[in-house]
């Protein structure tokens, strides 16, 4: 049994494997299968100061190890998670990581002071691609990054912040520069792809929304890539993702330079992907005598 | 709830583009109900949603699903082979709760006539008045799982088998004779909807539940991809707060 405990910006992680924001819930689904302490955190469902609907159906649709989503940030409201769903994720013991969104800057800053000092860590999801006027308005131009990942950090003085990056932009490397300029403590990476799926009888997209985001097993490559590529043009840690499926795609964006991982369309998938990926990456260390899960952190040799 | 390697037991068409799954549990997955499904792995690793299926018929740790042949996963599911493993996440969602009814009318349409099948099986002691409607006669299947109901009526929109028609038309001309204290029914949405106005048009207010059907992810609660209308403005999920319904308390 490798030691799998990670520590990112002062907390601690018994493991590597986050859920994924939007995948997971609030995690009291995934704990009618199996009892979710065993994972190393969560990222709530992406949320908002207000309760919101998101968007018509369908919202889902499949390519070739791929799916595509555009919820559209429904979510019931910062306030019940802090009543109902942070006392639940306490009791669990795992790194709860709130993952935030809004409309305006001003939205950002004040659900990052409503949450301050009540998750371990908030996620600024600046790169939903499923919703107008917000999200990824935000996550694609460097200076917007810079100054909304400001007025987040503003808002938070005792929680560390993740900004979590889309990689529908022109250079990962310097919009993660931007993020870490702002005050970022940690990135968070890949966001979906937009992408389209078109229903050949009806001459329409499948999804409602027209676009949805692209993840699963088929842009694991490319996240990968950018992974690499953010880690080394800041200081700060990286937390990787991508299409992670299992214990040994988890080893690869962790030798990419990533400290963490989270794991969201492989839920789907197998509804037991989590603890498979924790077991399988111990099964990988331990084969290969490697003690400890942070001593291959970043140890990709480039040719 | 479960997820379990099935080994698949049969896998036959039993009409035209029909499909019966036949699968064998390793083990008990608790009780199922009908009206409530499961959430099946195609055997093709690129697709990485499951395919969300009504629970049709369940004896002893085998479990028999229909499936229409509609795009590349259910294509893929018609190659399944006596033997060969299938993942299959169990039991899922509400079921039509029957248990304060006796006399209770069935209607379905198309596929959404199988998972009614569960319920009729569950229930021998009630009293069930069957309307199923099919696209033809080649739709047609299954016709002994209604042999022990008080009354079953066979429509088909061309009128090649049965009665010319819809079920939801056939049910509608038999109300006045019927004296039922619950109404179930499954099938396209369209055939749902004529069947809210219908019985709100008559001021019918026997109680009626629906299920309802929409593209899945997680097919748990998780993930709020397959969202319907409340009646009072809200979401609900349709895998785990549904997907049977009270027809009035959610938009068709």
């Amino acid at each position: 049994m490798a030691d799998l405990s990670v520590n990112i910006c002062g907390v601690k992680f018994k493991n590597p494997v986050i859920a994924a924001s939007g995948t997971y819930g609030f995690g009291r689904e995934y704990n009618e299968l199996y009892d979710i302490s065993m994972i190393g955190g969560i990222s709530t469902k992406g949320m908002t100061l207000e309760p919101r609907l998101g968007n018509p159906v369908p919202r889902i649709a499949e390519g070739t190890s791929v799916i595509l989503n555009a919820v559209g940030l429904q979510n019931p409201g910062a306030e019940h998670f802090i009543k109902y769903d942070l006392p639940f994720l306490r009791e669990k013991g795992i790194v709860i990581i709130a993952n935030v969104a809004g409309k305006t800057l001003e939205d950002y800053g004040e659900i990052c002071k409503k949450l301050d000092g009540l998750a371990d860590m908030v996620e600024l999801n600046i790169s939903c691609p499923n919703v107008r006027a917000g999200g990824m308005a935000f996550g694609i131009k460097p200076q917007s990054i810079l100054e909304v990942t400001r007025v987040a950090k503003d808002g938070l003085k005792k929680t560390p912040l993740i900004v979590k990056l889309s990689p529908n932009v022109e250079s990962i490397a310097v919009n993660a520069q931007f993020a870490e300029q702002g005050g970022a403590d940690c990135i968070s990476l890949v966001n979906t792809f937009t992408g389209m799926v078109i229903d050949l009888e009806k001459r329409k997209p499948v999804i409602a929304n027209n676009t949805g985001g692209v993840s699963g097993a088929g842009i694991k490559p490319i996240a990968v890539k950018m992974v690499y590529e953010a880690a080394h043009a800041v200081k700060i840690p990286v937390i990787g993702m991508g299409g992670i499926m299992n214990g040994e795609d988890a080893i690869e964006f962790m030798m990419a330079g990533a400290k963490a991982v989270q794991v969201g369309t492989a839920n789907f998938a197998n509804p037991y992907a989590m603890p498979e990926i924790i077991s399988q990456m111990n099964a990988w260390l331990d084969s290969r005598k490697i003690k400890n899960v942070n001593e291959i952190i970043d140890t990709v040799k480039m040719n | 709830m479960k997820d379990l390697l099935s080994v698949v037991k049969d896998n036959r068409e039993i009409a035209e583009n029909i499909y019966m799954i036949t699968l064998t549990l390793p083990e008990s997955a608790g009780a199922l109900h009908g009206g409530q499904f499961v959430n099946l792995s195609t055997g093709d690793n690129s697709l990485l949603l499951r395919r969300p299926l009504g629970v049709c018929i369940e004896e002893n740790n085998e479990l028999s699903l229909c499936y229409q042949v509609k795009g590349k996963g259910t294509k893929k599911l018609t190659e399944a082979k006596a033997g060969d493993k299938l993942k299959v996440l169990l039991p899922l969602g509400n079921y039509f709760d029957l248990s304060a009814y006796k006399n209770v009318a069935v209607v379905g349409g198309g596929v959404g006539v199988f998972p009614l099948i569960a319920s009729l099986r569950e229930n021998k002691d009630k009293n069930f008045y069957a309307y199923m409607g099919f696209r033809n006669k080649n739709a047609v299947c299954l016709l002994n799982e209604f042999s022990h109901c008080k009354s079953y009526t066979v429509t088909t929109d061309d009128g090649s088998y049965g009665k010319k028609g819809n079920a939801v038309q056939a049910f509608f001309e038999d109300i006045d004779k019927l004296n039922v204290d619950a109404i179930i029914s499954c099938g396209p949405p369209i055939m749902l909807k004529a069947l809210k106005s219908g019985l709100n048009g008559r001021g019918i207010k026997t109680p009626c539940f629906v299920s309802l059907e929409e593209r899945m992810g997680c097919g748990m609660g998780a993930c709020l991809v397959c969202v319907c209308k409340t009646s009072d403005g809200k979401n609900a999920r349709v895998c785990k707060d549904g997907p049977v319904f009270e027809i009035n308390s959610v938009e068709l």
